[in-house]
């Protein structure tokens, strides 16, 4: 289980590394976050405190559709490549191969999330920031991300066509991050909890992203990975049945 | 080695393999040869791990795909019809990873001798998407045997490639006689009969035949067939007089002279009757039936 984990894995993060793509999606982050925190740091100087939350706050949105492009190819690409019939003939579980997969885009999205980290850098140079806020606020894009990615996994496993496997997880990614607003205009208050409670944002803005930690955020954000995965290990084992 | 006993698989009401039955025995190269669809991918694909059967039971190295599929996955090595790649990694790096997933203990020592092997070595450092078909060829084979399996499947493995290298590959199939158990697929009829110890022709989903190719040609032919040609007689007359021999099964024409089909060696009864009736006999032999007209004629019944 763990070496065909590490060797799916080893080959994922490889990937990112020597695809021009990878790199792409890496300056496009890294460019838009630069200019969030440039202009709130002007504001900052005259008007207001700077927010210690303000990269992951913006990265709640920003992996709608980041999330897809990390993902898109993934299993996609395999599919349609053929090697899926070989990994699925390897001496290794679905599971695993899965499993290798959604680390290899979590790592790699951790090592965006340290690169924004800078920020912060810059910010506690200046000024006296909130730190544990930060932490916090960033604990929370981390796992926010994690669920983010998983959705975009099971698109890629049921296309072997990436532009729609982005296309429908942008989409279904969309409609989890919407679900908050619409929480906020029903009527009906039991409804609107609940939809709020299923939306992604809705476990982040009034935690993590106010600086608290809860249990059931974590919880939240976990079990979407985990049902996420589940589905895409069926998908995939659905191959073998076609 | 390979034991595969009744095995069917079913995609929806659609047969593809109807309870077919061989063996492969340790060393052997065998064969499956059959026209495109008549299942031989599918049963590859049972073999190796890839899909469940709907019936039957197939084990490799006396475990069952099904019930022991790890195991059965770490004893074969399988390249299927279209070789997979990843294009943006290199060659080395494509060799390693597979040797990896596949719990090679020391990867590095098996991927160069693997490369030695199939002769790649030189293009270790090359971007899969720069290598030729040919050379895609190569790799496919050296990704399927990279963890030293005891039973390899090559499904159509000269497909697509120039001649030259087609005589490479079954060269290399060859090969892998000596140490694997081979169980490869084609359609070519003179590619089974040059590559492997036993063929099993299968046709939509059914053996209908299987054997030695030497085996096979002699079950299977039916008497002798002779090839002709009589001077100083008009063609129908000639006929006329092959067929009045006792013992001529039937007579065809065949560009100058006629096909003639007997139960047993008739030579000598032949010229004899054909000099009796004060003809020449410009030509007589033997024609000895290939692979392929067996297999035509095996096909053509079955339908």
């Amino acid at each position: 289980m763990l070496r065909g984990v590490g060797t799916v894995f080893g080959r994922e993060v490889g990937q990112y590394f020597a695809s021009p793509a990878a790199y792409l999606i890496a300056f496009a982050l890294l460019l838009l976050t630069g200019l969030m925190f440039n202009s709130d740091l002007t504001f900052s100087v005259t008007q207001k405190a700077a927010d210690p939350a303000l990269i992951p706050s913006f990265l709640s949105f920003a992996m709608v559709f980041f999330a897809p492009l990390l993902t898109m190819r993934m299993l996609a690409e395999e599919s349609r490549e053929g090697t899926l019939e070989l990994l699925l003939t390897a001496p290794v579980s679905d599971t695993a191969v899965v499993l290798g997969k959604f680390l290899g885009a979590w790592f790699y999205y951790s090592l965006l999330l340290l690169v924004t980290l800078i920020y912060q850098v810059i910010l506690a140079a200046i000024t006296q920031p909130d730190l544990g806020h930060a932490i916090c606020a960033y604990i929370g894009i981390w796992l926010y991300g994690g669920a983010t990615l998983a959705v975009g996994l099971v698109f890629s496993s049921l296309t072997e066509n990436q532009i729609v496997a982005a296309f429908l997880s942008m989409s279904a990614l969309l409609l989890l991050w919407l679900s908050d607003l619409a929480g906020e205009i029903i009527a009906n208050l039991d409804l609107a909890r609940l939809i709020r409670q299923l939306s992604l944002q809705g476990h982040y803005t009034t935690s993590f992203a106010v600086g608290i930690v809860r249990a059931e955020d974590v919880a939240f954000y976990a079990g979407i990975m985990a049902v996420m995965l589940f589905i895409t290990v069926r998908i995939v084992e659905s191959h073998r049945w076609r | 080695m390979i034991e595969v006993h009744e095995l069917t698989k079913r995609y929806g009401s659609y047969l593809a393999v109807d309870a077919i039955s061989f063996e492969a025995h340790p060393g052997e190269v065998v064969g499956l040869l059959g026209p495109n669809g008549a299942g031989k991918t599918t049963t590859m694909r049972i073999l190796t791990g890839f899909m469940p059967p709907t019936g039957g039971t197939a084990r490799i190295a006396g475990y069952d795909v099904m019930a022991d599929s790890l195991e059965v996955r770490r004893r074969v090595g399988y390249l299927p019809e279209r070789v997979p790649v990843y294009p943006d990694m290199t060659v080395s790096g494509y060799i390693t990873f597979w040797a990896k997933l596949r719990g090679v203990t020391r990867p590095r020592a098996q991927v160069d001798a693997v490369l030695e092997r199939v002769n790649l070595a030189d293009r270790r450092n090359t971007l899969i998407r720069n290598l030729s078909k040919g050379l895609r060829q190569r790799l496919g084979l050296a990704q399927a045997l990279v963890h030293n399996p005891e039973v390899v499947i090559l499904d159509e493995p000269t497909i697509g490639i120039d001649p030259q290298q087609v005589i490479e590959v079954r060269e290399s199939v060859r090969e892998l006689g000596k140490n694997h158990t081979v169980l490869f697929s084609t359609h070519i009829l003179s590619e089974a009969e040059q590559v492997c110890d036993r063929v099993v022709i299968i046709n939509k989903g059914r053996i209908i035949a299987q054997g030695t190719p030497q085996t096979l040609r002699a079950q299977l032919q039916p008497g002798v067939a002779l090839y002709v040609e009589i001077g100083g007689l008009g063609k129908e007359a000639a006929a006329r007089l092959l067929r009045e021999i006792p013992g001529i099964e039937s007579v065809e024409r065949q560009g100058d002279g006629f096909a003639v089909r007997a139960s047993s060696d008739m030579r000598a009864a032949l010229s004899d009757a054909v000099l009796h009736a004060g003809c020449r006999l410009l030509e007589l032999r033997p024609v000895a039936m290939t692979l392929e007209d067996i297999f035509l004629d095996l096909v053509g019944r079955g339908n």
